[in-house]
């Protein structure tokens, strides 16, 4: 358990030359809970991982992962030793066996945990003695997984974690992440995943071209996000319904539907003061958020 | 228990939970004084964030259903509220019933009636909320 | 862990290098035996000088092959992203890589040569270890180089094939450098210098003379300034 943000950027830049693969982020991302970052391909979500591990260098602005500077190569060290990463392609050493590569991390991390880390061998079906190179992509997921999951660190970070899972690895990877969470680790997962996000997250954040456009806990963002649904005796006016919150509007005939991001009550009460036959408000899924989010930007 | 959630619904997994939460204690399928799962374990099981579940039980106990014992778990104290609330319960299926025949002589379809009690209440979850 | 880990990536390579510059060197002497007439030591002492050239030439190219690899290559491979979020540092990582390959380039020296005086030994015409180790110390000192160009190209160049391409290109090109370049030679020609050239005695057919400390230092530095440069190549570049 600890207090204070586990990642924090201010106004995090990462240019290449003209191309602004990250521009101007501000990110907050909260300890002990669970947060998903969510953007189409190309967002910027793993030059994001990148920067707050070292791989790369930032244009400008700062960051700090666990209160270390990402800039400072020592402190950033430091902070790696308590931060789990997966890359999205789950990279292993293919001239190592599963059991060399317990071996080899387990000696750089403190916090390893052998008895978890037994048990996900087991559970996971791995061959302790086969090479790397002649697993299953699924295997393979799976011990890249495992090499994270069997320490605990302060923070966990995961680019795409259940690509290359079935259904079955998939629940079991969710699983996972709560059961981590419950111990009182952060957990930060970048997926493209929006059912297996709106079962786990505790918080979003969508980022597209760059920038991030949603930085929200779900549960707001479920109370607030509403899709209502409007009948008039005649064609409505789409600019009475044009107020804050209102994020779309489409009309068809006496039909208007309005897409609401906040103040749905408001766009209710208008409708009612311009006697509408029918109001039905409806709730807005995740997936929905999100297309709508980067649709506009 | 069983509980069901729905992530893709307007409403808070937490507020869903305990929704299900005291339906158990109602219906008795939740004992007075039986144990309730460990936030871990609920969280696991149902495959949401214990966070998620820390607020529905912390909110329960606000309640006044549940009691959280340092140290031991969650435990359900029912007795006098459940009574209270299987009454008050008891008499709204009466009073809803009738309402749903009326409706019902004014010609409504059911699946219209359906629609219109989840509209009012999803409008009155959200003013409450704002309060 | 790392050293392990270095050990493990270059293994194979190092193996088939020592395996087949041993065998093919005692190969040679052993076989070439047969050629010499029956007489001096002399003749044997040449014949050694000969292979030494040739060894001197396969080692280069195995020396190259362990320059490879480092954290340009696990990036085509992928998994860079793995070793580079490590708690360590770049220039532990690349270090542990470059002590690990001087390691084997001194044992691909040490080894075939051992192969080769166990050889001579057998056949009963034992050569002077002290002949021995001033081979293998030219040999080692004056080669470093190609091992630290090769570490020095493998940081700055990206492509499995194209970065030992041009490695094998630049050696070739020194070579020729060498070689036609009247100047350069005999001090500052790294062939003649790693051959034994400059101390090759007419009449005993042995290395004599002072060991030329000042000529290995020198290369030892050239070669310490490329590994350096290396290190720091690696600390700036962008993953």
């Amino acid at each position: 358990m600890i207090g204070g943000p586990v990642i924090q950027t201010r106004s995090l830049t990462k240019s290449y030359g003209r191309l602004n693969a990250v521009r101007d982020l501000d990110l907050f991302v909260g300890a002990n809970r669970i947060t998903a970052f969510l953007g189409r391909n190309g967002a910027g979500k793993s030059t994001t991982i990148k920067l707050l591990l070292g791989m790369i260098y930032p244009t400008g602005g700062e960051a700090t992962v666990l209160g270390a500077r990402v800039a400072e190569s020592k402190e950033s060290r430091e902070m790696r030793r308590r931060v789990a990463y997966v890359a999205e392609n789950k990279p292993l050493y293919p001239y190592m066996t599963p059991a060399q590569m317990i071996r080899f991390v387990s000696s750089f991390y403190p916090d390893w945990r052998s008895d978890a880390a037994e048990r996900l061998m087991k559970e996971y079906e791995l061959p302790a003695d086969r090479k790397v190179k002649s697993l299953s992509k699924g295997m393979r997921t799976k011990l890249a997984l495992l090499l994270a999951f069997a320490r605990r660190p302060d923070l966990l970070i995961l680019d795409e974690p259940s690509e290359g899972l079935d259904p079955v690895g998939i629940e079991q990877l969710l699983q996972t992440l709560v059961a981590q969470s419950a111990e009182g680790i952060s957990v930060f997962f970048s997926s493209h995943q929006i059912t297996e996000v709106e079962r786990i997250a505790d918080h979003v954040c969508i980022l597209d071209k760059g920038r991030l456009l949603v930085d929200a806990s779900l549960d707001d963002l479920r109370q607030s996000y509403r899709r209502i649904d409007l009948v008039f005796r005649s064609a409505p006016v789409e600019h009475e319904f044009r107020m804050t919150g209102v994020e779309r509007i489409e009309t068809s005939g006496h039909q208007m539907r309005v897409l609401a991001s906040r103040n749905a009550e408001m766009v209710v009460e208008r409708a009612h003061a311009l006697n509408a036959v029918s109001v039905e408000t409806s709730p807005v899924g995740l997936r929905d958020i999100f297309l709508e989010t980067v649709r506009d930007n | 228990m069983f509980l069901k959630l729905n992530s893709n619904a307007g409403q808070p997994i937490y507020l869903q939970l305990m929704e299900q939460i005291r339906h158990a204690a109602e219906t008795g399928a939740l004992k007075d004084g039986e144990q309730l799962p460990s936030v871990r374990n609920l969280a696991e099981e149902l495959v949401v964030s214990p966070n998620t579940v820390v607020k529905a039980y912390s909110e329960l106990e606000h309640e006044g259903l549940i009691e959280l014992r340092h140290g031991s778990g969650a435990f359900a104290t029912l007795r006098r509220r459940t009574r209270f609330l299987t009454d008050h319960v008891q008499a709204a299926r009466r009073r809803i019933r009738d309402l749903i025949e009326r409706l019902r002589e004014d010609g409504l379809l059911d699946e219209e009636i359906r629609r219109a009690f989840e509209a009012e209440l999803l409008h009155a979850a959200e003013t409450a909320a704002k309060r | 862990m790392l050293w392990y880990k270095a050990w493990l990536e270059t293994r194979a390579r190092f193996l088939v290098s020592v395996c087949a510059i041993s065998i093919i060197s005692a190969f040679f002497v052993h076989h070439a035996e047969r050629v010499i007439s029956p007489e001096p030591k002399r003749e044997t002492y040449f014949l050694l000088f000969f292979v030494h050239h040739y060894l001197v030439g396969l080692w280069i190219l195995s020396a190259v092959l362990l320059g490879m690899g480092g954290l340009i290559r696990e990036r085509a491979i992928g998994t860079s992203s793995f070793t580079l979020t490590l708690p360590v540092s770049r220039a532990r990582v690349a270090g542990v890589q470059i002590a690990v390959g001087i390691f084997q380039a001194i044992l691909l020296a040490v080894l075939p040569w051992s192969v080769i005086l166990f050889t001579t030994d057998l056949i009963g015409r034992a050569f002077p270890v002290s002949q021995v180790a001033f081979y293998v110390l030219l040999l080692i000192s004056g080669g470093l180089v190609y091992f630290a160009l090769a570490v020095l190209i493998s940081s700055l160049i990206e492509g499995e094939y194209t970065a030992p391409a041009v490695a094998y290109g630049l050696v070739v090109l020194s070579g020729i450098t060498f070689s036609s370049v009247d100047s350069l030679r005999p001090y500052a020609d790294l062939w003649r210098f790693m051959g034994g050239d400059n101390h090759f005695n007419h009449a005993t057919y042995l290395l004599s003379g002072p060991f030329p400390r000042f000529g290995a230092l020198a290369a030892l530095s050239v070669a310490a300034l490329m590994l350096l440069a290396s290190v720091a190549v690696i600390q700036r570049r962008e993953f």
